[in-house]
């Protein structure tokens, strides 16, 4: 389970990110007074255009980053305070995920293996399982370097789930995949759904997120525009489809939503 | 945890054929290529001075007395023909378009000088840019002024002791390993230094900018190992790396004293095998390991802040020639080790290896260049640890 209280985030502006975003501003706030959980066995999705703050929320929540103010839990665990313990239970997979060119799929995982002390025989038992869930026998033993975008895919895919998380966090997992290889990442996430763990996953495509997901959220310039489950927001929909309503939404001021 | 981080970092870097050929290519055949040519590029240069062909120009030897006293000058020395000019300014401009080699101008009053017994001074024109032109020159000069001064000995009836009473010998109490260190003292640190910071040059980038632009380091931080962890075993890679260059160039030295004939010296040989001791190669080590360290921290926090790897290389390159340059140190002469010099680093290792070569160095200046050097060190990993943990610093 995840849950975020009051999260803000503001970063520092350089000098030179204040010349690029023409402000005399010292800080930008990227995430503001954010609130939401997400519960095991449903997959919430967390949706907002570009530069709404979805990648610093789920950095937040990965512990990657810490927050300016409020709370993140993972399965109870304060993730301020104790980060390494919540990053036991958390796989994290973002769509810009690169992988170690020059090693081998079967080195990659086997070092993640030890990064988070999976012990031999539960980490021998999981290979088996991801490796022919994802049909990876045949390049186990080749450079990535020289695996093709969907192989890579399914290296990432083995890497972030080689410990079993029980919380697993998508950053605009399918960017730049093509179908096919998408089609891996939408079968990961129902898999994990279907184990009951709980997954979040931020997308701005609004088809992915109606294929996918029980629970959103929309954020605009970090502030939560929407919060409810994926039945609630198609029951009130005041336009023909979903990508309109979530436009509407995005766009719309809060006292009119 | 740290050294599972380490093995697979040295994998990873061990795959990287840049990082190879700096390591440990480059180094291992730098001395024997350097040496190589540097020994062939003499040795013909001195061949070729010693045969050359030597047109001298005479001016003023109107009783055709000293070209009678060149002629007689053996051909070992060199082969030469002589040609008379009439006035020095002809013969000058002949020596400039290089048509005549050496010029030898003698006083038009020489007879009366002579006779007089008088000192008479003779002149020689060169171009002193050529080589071998001035050690010619100083040889047939000798050789005319032992004649002129048997000469005139002769004529006074005298023995050269006789106006001789007194002369200087000097004797060279130093070692041969000491003269060594001296001479080649300075080259060595100079190159180990060099190799120590290239080495971890492409490591650092690759293992931290690198990691940041292919993606990696944000999935590398969700694991649950301490960031200090992470930094430490990329850090012993970068270390490992710098150590490797180092060490392998002294394998390179090794392979060109063996292997190459640098000198027929067999006293000149035995000081060098003299010297490459473990105990040289241990202290030279001990004192290497925290001079790569410091390089390593330095460069650590540049590729951190770096967003590209080219943004990387064009800070560190630069960074270099700060770094490396006051190994220079070593090829200046009366620069020693002592309380000052002690404690500004680099500078410190040049000089104490200097003298581990010339088997000079002290304890008590071998603790104290280490531990300054380790300070250094702490204070870099402090920093790389500072901006390792800077959020700005390691997400693009």
């Amino acid at each position: 389970m995840i849950s975020v209280q009051n999260l803000n985030k503001t970063f520092t502006l350089t000098k030179q990110q204040r010349k690029e975003l023409n402000t005399n501003q010292k800080t930008a706030t990227a995430v503001q007074d954010l609130s939401f959980s997400c519960q095991p066995g449903r997959v919430f999705s967390l949706l907002g255009p570009n530069g709404a703050g979805k990648t610093t929320t789920l950095r937040m929540i990965a512990t990657l980053i810490a927050p300016t103010a409020g709370q993140i839990h993972i399965n109870g665990i304060n993730a301020l305070s104790q980060p390494q313990e919540a990053r036991k239970h958390i796989g994290f997979l973002t769509g810009s995920t690169g992988l170690y060119a020059r090693l081998t799929p079967m080195e990659v995982i086997d070092y993640y293996a030890d990064l988070y002390g999976v012990e031999k025989a539960a980490r021998e038992q999981r290979k088996e399982e991801l490796f022919s869930l994802l049909h990876m026998q045949d390049f186990l033993h080749k450079r990535i370097g020289k695996l093709s975008t969907g192989m890579k895919q399914k290296v990432s895919i083995c890497r972030t789930m080689i410990h079993d998380p029980s919380v697993v966090i998508f950053d605009e997992p399918t960017s730049g995949l093509d179908v096919i290889t998408a089609e891996n990442i939408i079968k990961l996430i129902r898999s994990c759904k279907d184990q009951g763990k709980t997954v979040i996953f931020s997308s701005h495509i609004m088809s992915e997120v109606d294929l996918l997901c029980d629970d959103l959220a929309i954020i605009h310039q970090g502030t939560l525009k929407y919060n409810g489950t994926m039945a609630d927001f198609r029951a009130n929909m005041q336009t023909a489809n979903l990508t309109e309503e979530f436009i509407r939404i995005v766009q719309a001021p809060n006292s009119q939503l | 945890m740290i050294f599972r981080i380490f093995r697979k970092e040295l994998l990873d870097t061990l795959r990287d054929r840049r990082t190879l050929m700096t390591m440990l290519v480059i180094p291992i055949l730098a001395f024997p290529i350097i040496i190589n040519v540097f020994v062939e590029i003499s040795k013909s240069f001195e061949e070729g001075a010693d045969t050359k062909m030597m047109k001298v120009g005479i001016v003023g030897d109107h009783n055709k007395n000293y070209i009678q006293q060149l002629e007689q000058i053996p051909a070992a020395v060199g082969p030469k023909k002589i040609v008379v000019f009439k006035d020095s300014l002809t013969l000058r401009k002949a020596i400039e378009a290089d048509q005549i080699q050496l010029g030898l101008i003698i006083p038009a009053n020489e007879n009366n000088l002579r006779e007089n017994q008088q000192t008479i001074t003779i002149n020689w024109l060169l171009d002193a840019s050529e080589v071998g032109r001035s050690e010619r020159a100083a040889l047939y000069g000798s050789s005319l002024q032992a004649n002129a001064d048997a000469q005139r000995l002769q004529t006074l009836g005298l023995r050269p002791e006789q106006i001789k009473p007194l002369t200087n010998n000097t004797i060279n109490c130093a070692s041969d390993k000491k003269m060594l260190g001296q001479l080649a003292g300075g080259i060595l640190p100079y190159i180990f230094i060099a190799f120590g910071f290239i080495g971890c040059m492409y490591p650092a980038i690759d293992l931290f900018t690198g990691e940041k632009e292919r993606g990696t380091l944000e999935t590398l931080l969700t694991v649950p190992v301490a960031r200090w962890k992470i930094l430490i075993g990329k850090m012993l890679v970068v270390v490992s790396s710098g150590m490797l260059a180092a060490s392998c160039s002294l394998i390179g030295l090794f392979i060109s004293i063996e292997f190459l004939d640098l000198t027929d010296n067999q006293e000149i040989l035995k000081v060098i095998h003299g010297i490459l001791t473990p105990y040289f190669i241990g202290s030279l080590l001990a004192l290497l390991l925290p001079l790569v360290i410091f390089f390593a921290g330095v460069m650590i926090p540049i590729s951190i802040y770096a967003k590209s790897f080219k943004e990387a290389q064009s800070i560190i390159t630069p960074l270099n020639i700060v770094m490396v340059l006051p190994a220079m140190v070593g090829f200046f002469p009366g620069i020693e080790l002592n309380l000052n010099t002690a404690f500004i680093p680099v500078v410190n290792v040049v000089l104490a290896t200097k003298e581990l070569v010339a088997g000079t160095l002290s304890w008590l200046y071998f603790a104290g260049v280490f531990s300054v050097m380790c300070l250094l060190a702490t204070l870099a990993i402090v920093l790389s640890y500072k901006q390792f943990g800077k959020e700005s610093n390691i997400l693009s």
